[in-house]
C-alpha cells in the first residue's frame, strides 16, 4: 500500500524555517511533498507542490486537502509545522495576539489533522506529527500565550492518537529546544542563554535533530508509537 | 445526484462498518446511525459518515456534512439513512 517510491507527505508552514527544511530533506528522501504558508514558496521542486493558504482558515483547508487527495490518491504523512510565537509578558499583550496565536497553533493544528485523517482513514494508515516546545515543561514565564497554545496542541496530540487509533494513524509530537529561525528572532540573545542552560544538554536544535525524532515517529515500525510528546535537550 | 445514488453511498458505507464487527446485518433505510437504538457504535458512526465524505468527493461532490447547522438541528440528520440521504439532498442543492 505505501509503496517506497510514491510516499506523499503534507507539511503546514513550509515557506520558511524549520518546514522548509523538512521539506528538502523529504523531498531528497524521494517523497513527494506539499506544503502551504501564506505566502509563495521559492521550493522549485518537481515532487514539490506549494498552497497559498492560512492554516486556520477551514474552507482553504478543506479545498487543500480535497486537492491533493483526488490528484495524489491517499496522504501518508502530516507534519503541523506551522505555527507563530509571541514573547511577551501577560500585562503587555493584546487579546488580539492571544487569538492570533490560538488560531494558528490549535485550530490549524485541528484543522490539518482532521481532514488529512480523513484521506489516511481511506488506507487505514497514516503518521501525524504535531510542533509543541520544551516552553510547555518549563512552564516558560513570558511566553505564556504561546506555550499555552502548544499546551493544547499536546493534548490534542494525546486525544487525536485514541481517536485515530483504529484508523492505524499515529499522532505524536515533538518538542525541540530553541533552533535558529525567525520565530525567535526578536528574542534577546541572553534569554535564549538563560533558556538553554535550564536543559540538561545545553544546546540549541538543529534541523537534523527535529528530523530525528520525526523519522521515529513515522517510521513503519512504530506502530505502538502513539500520543508521545518528545522534548529534545533533555526536558520532560 | 439521485436519491438512490446517495443511498446507496451510506448502505454501501454502513455495510461495510458491519461487515468490519463481523456482524452480518445489512444496511436499509431505516437502520438507525447512533444512538441507544442502533447497533452501530461511535467510532462505527464517524467511519460512516466520513466514508460517505469521501465517498461523495470521490464524485465531486464537496460538502461537509459536519457543519454547526448539521449539528444544531433539533431533528439530527444522522439519525437514519433515510435522514442522512434528505440532509445530503439539501446540501447539494444549497
Ligand atoms: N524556532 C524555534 O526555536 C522553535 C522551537 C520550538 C518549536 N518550534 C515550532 O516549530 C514550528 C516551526 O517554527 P519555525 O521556527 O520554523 O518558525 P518560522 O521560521 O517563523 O516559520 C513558520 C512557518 O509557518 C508559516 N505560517 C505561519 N503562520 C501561518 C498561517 N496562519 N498559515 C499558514 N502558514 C503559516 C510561515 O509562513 P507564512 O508566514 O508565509 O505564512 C512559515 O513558513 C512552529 O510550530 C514552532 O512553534 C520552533
Amino acid at each position: 500500500m505505501n509503496n517506497k517510491m510514491n510516499k506523499i507527505m503534507v507539511i503546514t508552514g513550509t515557506s520558511k524555517g524549520i518546514g522548509r527544511e523538512l521539506s528538502q530533506y523529504y523531498l531528497k528522501k524521494g517523497y513527494t511533498v506539499i506544503g502551504c504558508s501564506r505566502s509563495e514558496s521559492e521550493l522549485l521542486h518537481e515532487r514539490y507542490e506549494h498552497f497559498c493558504l492560512d492554516v486556520s482558515d477551514e474552507k482553504s483547508v478543506e479545498k487543500m486537502i480535497t486537492d491533493v487527495s483526488r490528484k495524489y490518491k491517499k496522504i501518508d504523512y502530516l507534519l503541523n509545522n506551522a505555527g507563530i510565537a509571541s514573547m511577551n509578558h501577560t500585562l503587555l499583550t493584546p487579546a488580539s495576539v492571544v487569538e492570533k496565536i490560538f488560531k494558528v497553533n490549535v485550530l490549524g493544528t485541528f484543522l490539518f489533522s482532521r481532514e488529512v485523517a480523513k484521506v489516511m482513514s481511506k488506507n487505514k494508515w497514516g503518521r501525524v506529527v504535531n510542533f509543541s516546545t520544551i516552553g510547555v515543561p518549563l512552564r516558560l514565564e513570558g511566553e505564556c500565550i504561546y506555550t499555552s497554545s502548544k499546551a493544547a496542541v499536546e493534548m490534542m496530540t494525546r486525544i487525536l492518537a485514541k481517536e485515530y487509533a483504529g484508523m492505524n494513524i499515529t499522532v505524536n509530537a515533538v518538542g525541540p529546544t530553541p533552533v535558529k529561525t525567525d520565530l525567535i528572532r526578536n528574542i534577546p540573545e541572553d534569554k535564549i542563554t538563560s533558556l538553554i542552560n535550564r536543559q540538561a544538554v545545553k544546546k540549541m536544535s538543529d534541523h537534523g535533530d527535529i528530523i530525528n525524532v520525526i523519522n521515529f515517529f513515522i517510521n513503519h515500525k512504530s506502530n505502538m508509537v502513539t500520543g508521545q510528546v518528545l522534548y529534545l535537550g533533555g526536558l520532560s | 445526484m439521485t436519491e438512490q445514488e446517495i443511498k446507496s453511498i451510506i448502505h454501501l458505507a454502513i455495510n461495510d462498518n458491519f461487515e468490519l464487527q463481523g456482524s452480518d446485518e445489512k444496511a436499509s433505510d431505516d437502520t438507525v446511525l447512533f444512538g441507544s437504538n442502533s447497533s452501530i457504535d461511535s467510532l462505527g458512526f464517524v467511519n460512516i459518515i466520513v466514508g460517505v465524505e469521501n465517498q461523495l468527493k470521490e464524485r465531486n461532490i464537496d460538502i461537509s456534512l459536519v457543519s454547526e447547522k448539521a449539528m444544531s438541528r433539533k431533528n439530527s440528520p444522522f439519525k437514519t439513512v433515510k435522514t442522512l440521504v434528505e440532509f445530503i439532498q439539501e446540501e447539494i442543492e444549497q
